[in-house]
């Protein structure tokens, strides 16, 4: 089928570094008006990538297209300011000599808009943002969450067709990072464009995206929507990267389709369970059982039948949730349940609602 | 029972009583001593300053207030000395304005580029500085002027050499150096990469980036500059008295010197001082509210970030290096080729071939107590090495807020004025009980040289992070061991820069020495202006070679020890291990 | 900072023996015998070797006398001694300088004692005032490239045409000597200033010091200039193309004069007058001539001149006290 209007930003072999590549082999396709965030850990190259993608740096292989045009190949590089392309940048990077006002103006007077103008469309931009206030104001005297405001403004004057996000809420507390992602997503459902969002914050990257990207040793993992990269994730470097996690030891045998029986101690239990893919090579010998906090629940009662054994270790109350992590002998599991502490540490009784078979990983 | 309580009670009562006196006495110590160490620190610093620039000039101002007010307007409006004020201040403009621009523009060209050929660029820039004053403007009239090199080989010789054109031209070469360091400085604090990627996905184009971006954050490190090589161009002697007095073009250093050359009368000598106190006010016009400015400004306490390689531009590299060469070659390495050809010759007029040539001319320079001499200069610009960024860095930690501006014009007129004058300022000052020993000297050296261990050093120390000493303190350490382990390493490049260059001034500075010396303690450069008289241009030059040599190496020391203690400073920090609760962790995998 | 610990020590070591060196060493040829023999200060402007020459013969015929030399130039030396004055007093027994003008300043401040030996006899008379006498005579001279035709033959040809452009001048406000021919040519019937003016008119060039005129004939810059005679001899001994011509109408002579001053009291004082009393003696005139230079006794040995020369002699009681009108009325003509 023949796409009608050509990705925003497509990726096909790509190679980036600086020297040495930092990710290679990479096939990334970003349709308009989509979000893909790329989640990795520091320095896995996401900042790399989406330098490349702006045009700082040259690929060291492979091809990016933007709007259906090449735009780097090795050797070939249309020069930044000639992609449209906003990004907005961890440290912010807003020059310190020009006001907030100037600031946001400054991709409006290279666009060719007059002085007056271009104050007056920045002008506009400050107030969708209520920023209208600090207009006058010098990076210097603006608090982390408004610097970060003013970057996103700025990227919005550029009126790009792609916006970069450089992990943007790094440095940010909590109601600042809901409150910018709020912003952000507003903004981008006004005007259609692309976004490729980096950062190494899961909860973060599964909130706005539309599929994530999971970088790690120096390629793409998974490219997903952010329910199968969650539930369904294809290693367990990716599974590790996408959220809270634990992993038991213990041996499984196959029962129904779609199902698994899990040994754990004295127990067995029978569970739905998906199975991660195989690598090439020989077949490991066992694999590992990847249960999300979520797949497992606390027995209110210490019988029933079923219901697996273990003790209560440590208890963490986190507000919305209370993290429960659990000895067994087939490892510690994390229970997440909703609510304040139900339970004081010391024998409890579980159960596993589901699981996922992943292959063991070859040590280092 | 109860009257245990009481007794229990009451003692109880009595210790917190005690415990809140004792400790209201302690803090109340705590403020005495801490207002007793400010006290201090201030003492210091307007001692250092009044003992090394006020003594002098207030000496000099006593021999010039005798002149009385119609005396003083007589010396400065004289024809000789109008226009002696006229032409210092344009030369020194205008060589101000070719050398920032032009360092500036090689500082961005040459530092953006991380490479193994960055080292050697510098100090293809940097190199001319190493060289004397007096010899750079004496090998360029070797080299470019009529029957010099160029004009042997080729029939060419530099145009208004001898003259305004030729002196701007040398004075540019000499103060470009410091306009590069100083830019070099400025963008390594306050460029960062991202403030520029910012602007190239604003849609600015590299040129536009430069304009908009780039030069504006610069703005502060270049008026830094500016004023350095101000100052240096105003107060410059031997350029203008090697290249401008054949032409008749006289500058105020040169004034005061031929003056004082001229005429013994003291009537004569007021009317020189007033003229070298001129020059000094001058210098406080220029650089006064500059200071004030620079000093109000916030210091920015951006760390230095690492230059992350930009896309590779050879060929813009290769016009570069080119450059480079080419002007290194022209500035300064043919005038020295052309300096040692003439060492080498046995007489003026001959034809510099190898069957003309003569060690005889070097000999002639060590006859005269030239080796005991070398040494003893080398002694004095250590010690001047030594105690100048040392000086500097104690003032600029010691004076803060807005009183580092008129600190830092205070340590800078000492610089500005004419050696000449400053020799003699300290003579009258301190005569009585320095005169004849070699501790003169190097009174004199880091009275004048001052202001180069102190401003790199109250801008390194502008850049560093606040709370460094705080934190230490809550480690446990004293203020003073706070500020040796804490605050002084990082200055350490800086102070290693000022300590190289302290040296190589100290080592070749002329003028004053002369004036100074005593029996017995004559520097190497007095022994090579004895040996002017007697000898020709050959045993001269022969000196002037010796002379450089030695600068030459401690330059190229210190260049790489600068370059070592920057690389290892650069190298990306460990990256942190993040870990999620208990251990959960998302492993590094490295 | 492991580097510097590795580069501390060598420095501090090479501080050391500087500083050592420095206190130990003196230029001066007679070394300190004890803290009862006789001091004396001695500031001149004489070339160093002169000096060197005439206090070796002065150690050997009086030793144990302990001379501290500062030696500079004459600008250097007038800083000097103002600084001084400036704080506490004057600090040379003796100055021994190389023209009579700045002498004579120096003995209008009331910085010299009148001549403490009238009876030394042989000076020549132009050669003396109450205060100071000379100690030899220099001769500025003519010095022109070698085989240049024709080459001048009195003062007055340097303002021929046929040397148009090729003249060069020292500059009189850098060196007495150099003053001395202006102050020569400013007051002598037949020259005055316009002699000046018709050298300009010429194309005459001021160079800077008396040996860069000789320097830049040699390299050809120029063809022929005004100079002393020991710099011409000094560069023809090294093989350089230049010719001493010795004007026909006489050089015009300058004296090197030696006086003491008021500072020098008690043992010192006479160990000044010791120290001239050997300079105006045979031994003393002696070394002087040896040194290059035209002894002031008669009948010692100086440097060649040519056969029946003759030398002329500036009107130095007319100059004393005009010099600034004349240095003025001559950077009207040629700039400052």
């Amino acid at each position: 089928m023949v796409s009608l209007t050509p990705d925003a930003v497509s990726c096909a072999g790509l190679a980036v570094g600086y020297g040495r590549p930092s990710l290679a082999g990479l096939d990334l396709a970003v349709a308009p008006g989509e979000t893909v965030a790329l989640l990795g850990s520091s320095g896995s190259g996401k900042t790399t990538l989406l330098n490349g993608i702006a045009g700082f740096v040259a690929p060291l292989a492979g091809e990016i297209w933007l709007a259906g045009a090449v735009a780097s190949a090795p050797g070939r590089c249309l020069p930044p300011e000639r992609r449209r392309i906003g990004m907005v940048f961890q440290d912010h990077a807003l020059w310190p000599h020009l006001s907030v006002l100037d600031t946001v103006a400054y991709p409006l007077r290279r666009a060719g808009a007059s002085k007056a103008a271009a104050h007056k469309g920045a002008q506009a931009i400050l107030e969708q943002l209520n920023l209208s206030s600090l207009a006058q104001r010098r990076p210097g005297q603006l608090s982390g969450g408004e610097q970060q405001r003013v970057g996103l403004a700025r990227a919005l004057a550029c009126q790009p067709a792609v916006y970069l996000f450089d992990e943007p809420t790094a440095h940010l507390d909590a109601s600042l990072r809901a409150a910018i992602g709020e912003e952000v997503a507003r903004r981008r459902h006004a005007d259609g464009a692309a976004a490729i969002y980096a950062t190494h914050d899961a909860a973060e990257a599964l909130a706005l995206a539309d599929r994530v990207a999971v970088l790690h040793s120096g390629r793409l993992a998974q490219l997903a929507s952010p329910a199968d990269v969650y539930a369904e994730p294809d290693d367990l470097t990716v599974a590790r990267l996408t959220g809270p996690l634990s992993i038991l030891d213990a041996p499984i045998t196959p029962a129904a389709p779609g199902k698994s029986t899990i040994t754990i101690g004295p127990t067995q239990t029978t569970v739905p369970s998906t199975t991660a893919p195989a690598p090439a090579g020989p077949t490991p010998a066992a694999s590992a059982v990847l249960v999300r906090p979520d797949w497992a629940r606390l027995e209110r009662s210490l019988d029933g039948s079923g219901a697996l054994p273990g003790t209560i270790t440590e208890i963490r109350f986190r507000g919305p949730h209370t993290d429960y992590y659990v000895a067994t002998p087939a490892g510690t599991v994390l229970i997440r349940e909703a609510g304040p502490p139900h339970a004081d540490c010391g024998p409890v009784r579980w159960s596993l609602l589901r699981a996922r078979l992943m292959p063991r990983e070859h040590q280092r | 029972m109860r009257a245990a309580t009481e007794a229990k009670s009451a003692a109880k009562a009595a210790a917190a009583a005690k415990t809140t006196a004792a400790k209201a006495a302690v803090a109340k110590a705590a403020a005495a001593k801490a207002a007793a160490a400010k006290a201090a620190a201030v003492a210091l610093v307007v001692g250092l300053i009044a003992a090394l620039v006020a003594v002098p000039l207030v000496s000099l101002a006593r021999i010039a207030a005798g002149a009385g007010p119609t005396g003083i307007w007589r010396a400065l409006s004289g024809p000789q000395a109008r226009v002696a004020i006229l032409h210092t201040v344009a030369v020194a403009a205008t060589v101000t304005v070719l050398a920032v621009a032009a360092g500036t523009a090689l500082a961005l060209a040459i530092e953006r580029r991380p490479g193994r050929r960055r080292l050697a660029l510098r100090l293809g820039v940097a190199g001319p500085l190493v060289i004397p004053e007096f010899v750079l403007g004496f090998a360029w009239s070797q080299a470019y002027g009529p029957a010099g090199l160029s004009d042997r080989l080729a029939g060419l010789t530099m145009p208004g050499l001898f003259g305004p054109a030729g002196i701007i031209a040398v004075l540019t070469v000499y103060g470009l150096p410091l306009a590069y360091l100083a830019v070099t400085a400025g963008l390594a604090a306050r460029a960062d990469p991202a403030l520029e990627r910012a602007a190239r996905s604003a849609g600015a184009g590299r040129w536009t980036v430069l304009r908009t971006v780039t030069l504006p954050l610069l703005r502060v490190p270049l008026l830094a500059a500016a004023a350095l090589v101000f100052v240096t161009a105003a107060g410059s002697f031997a350029v203008p008295q090697v290249l401008g007095t054949p032409a008749g073009f006289a500058t105020m250093p040169t004034l005061v010197y031929n003056d004082l050359a001229f005429s013994a009368s003291s009537a004569a000598f007021t009317g020189l001082t007033v003229v070298a106190l001129a020059l000094v006010v001058l210098v406080l016009l220029a650089l006064g509210p500059l200071d004030l400015w620079l000093a109000r400004l916030r210091p920015s306490a951006r760390p230095e970030s690492p230059l992350t390689a930009s896309t590779a531009r050879t060929a813009v590299d290769h016009v570069v290096t080119v450059i480079v060469c080419a002007y290194a070659a022209f500035a300064a390495a043919i005038p020295m080729l052309t300096l040692v050809l003439t060492a080498l010759t046995r007489g003026p007029g001959l034809l510099p071939v190898p069957a003309n040539w003569t060690l005889a001319n070097f000999g002639a320079g060590f006859s005269g107590g030239g080796g005991v001499a070398l040494l003893r200069s080398a002694g004095l610009a250590l010690a001047a090495a030594i105690l100048a960024p040392l000086l500097g860095a104690a003032v600029a930690g010691l004076a803060r807020g807005r009183w580092r501006g008129p600190v830092a014009t205070g340590v800078t007129l000492a610089y500005a004025i004419p050696g000449s004058a400053l020799a003699v300022g300290i003579i009258i000052g301190y005569g009585r009980w320095l005169d004849g020993s070699v501790t003169i000297i190097g009174l004199a050296y880091v009275a004048k040289f001052w202001v180069f261990g102190h401003r790199p050093v109250q801008a390194a120390l502008d850049r560093l992070p606040p709370g460094l000493t705080r934190a230490a303190r809550l480690s446990g350490a004293r203020p003073a061991t706070a500020v040796r382990t804490v605050v002084l390493p990082p200055l350490r490049v800086a102070m290693l820069t000022a300590a190289g260059l302290v040296f190589i001034l100290a080592f070749h500075e002329l003028t004053m020495s002369t004036i100074l010396y005593g029996p017995g303690t004559e520097t190497f450069a007095v022994v090579i202006m004895n040996q002017q008289d007697l000898g020709g241009v050959g045993a001269t030059a022969a000196l002037a070679v010796v002379l450089t040599a030695p600068v030459v190496a401690v330059g190229a020391l210190a260049t790489w020890l600068t370059h070592r203690s920057s690389r290892s400073a650069r190298r990306p920090p460990i990256t942190p291990i993040f870990r999620n609760d208990r251990g959960l962790t998302y492993p590094r995998r490295r | 900072m492991r580097l510097h610990r590795t580069l501390t020590a060598p420095f501090l070591l090479v501080a050391a023996l500087a500083a050592v060196t420095a206190c130990g060493s003196s230029t001066g040829p007679a070394d300190s015998a004890g803290s009862t023999s006789p001091e004396l200060t001695l500031y001149t402007s004489v070339t160093q070797n002169t000096v060197t020459a005439v206090l070796n013969g002065f150690d050997k015929l009086h030793p144990g006398t302990t001379i501290h030399v500062f030696r500079a130039t004459t600008g250097q030396l007038n800083a000097r001694i103002a600084a001084d004055q400036h704080s506490g007093g004057l600090r040379a027994d003796v100055i021994w300088g190389t023209d009579p003008l700045s002498m004579e300043s120096y003995a209008q401040q009331g910085l010299f004692q009148r001549w403490p030996l009238p009876n030394l006899t042989g000076v020549p008379p132009q050669d003396k005032t109450t205060y100071f006498w000379g100690t030899r005579e220099l001769y500025l001279v003519i010095v022109a490239h070698k085989g240049l035709t024709p080459m001048p033959a009195t003062w007055a040809d340097l303002a021929s045409p046929a040397y148009k452009g090729k003249v060069a001048l020292p500059d009189p406000a850098a060196a007495g000597s150099a003053f001395a021919a202006l102050g020569y040519f400013a007051t002598a019937p037949g020259f005055g200033m316009n002699f000046y003016d018709k050298l300009k008119a010429n194309g005459a060039v001021q160079v800077s010091t008396i040996p860069e005129v000789v320097t830049d004939v040699a390299q050809g810059r120029y063809q022929l200039g005004i100079t002393l005679d020991s710099e011409v001899r000094a560069a023809i001994a090294e093989g350089s193309p230049v010719v001493l011509d010795w004007p026909a109408d006489g050089a015009i002579s300058l004296y090197s004069p030696i006086a003491e001053t008021t500072a020098a009291k008690g043992a010192a004082g006479s160990a000044a007058q010791t120290l001239l009393r050997y300079v105006l003696s045979v031994p003393g005139q002696t070394a002087i001539g040896k040194t290059g230079w035209q002894p002031v006794l008669p009948g010692i040995a100086g440097p060649a001149r040519p056969a029946g020369s003759k030398e002329v002699y500036p009107a130095w009681t007319t100059l004393f006290g005009r010099q600034t009108q004349i240095l003025q009325q001559y950077q009207s003509i040629f700039g400052a």
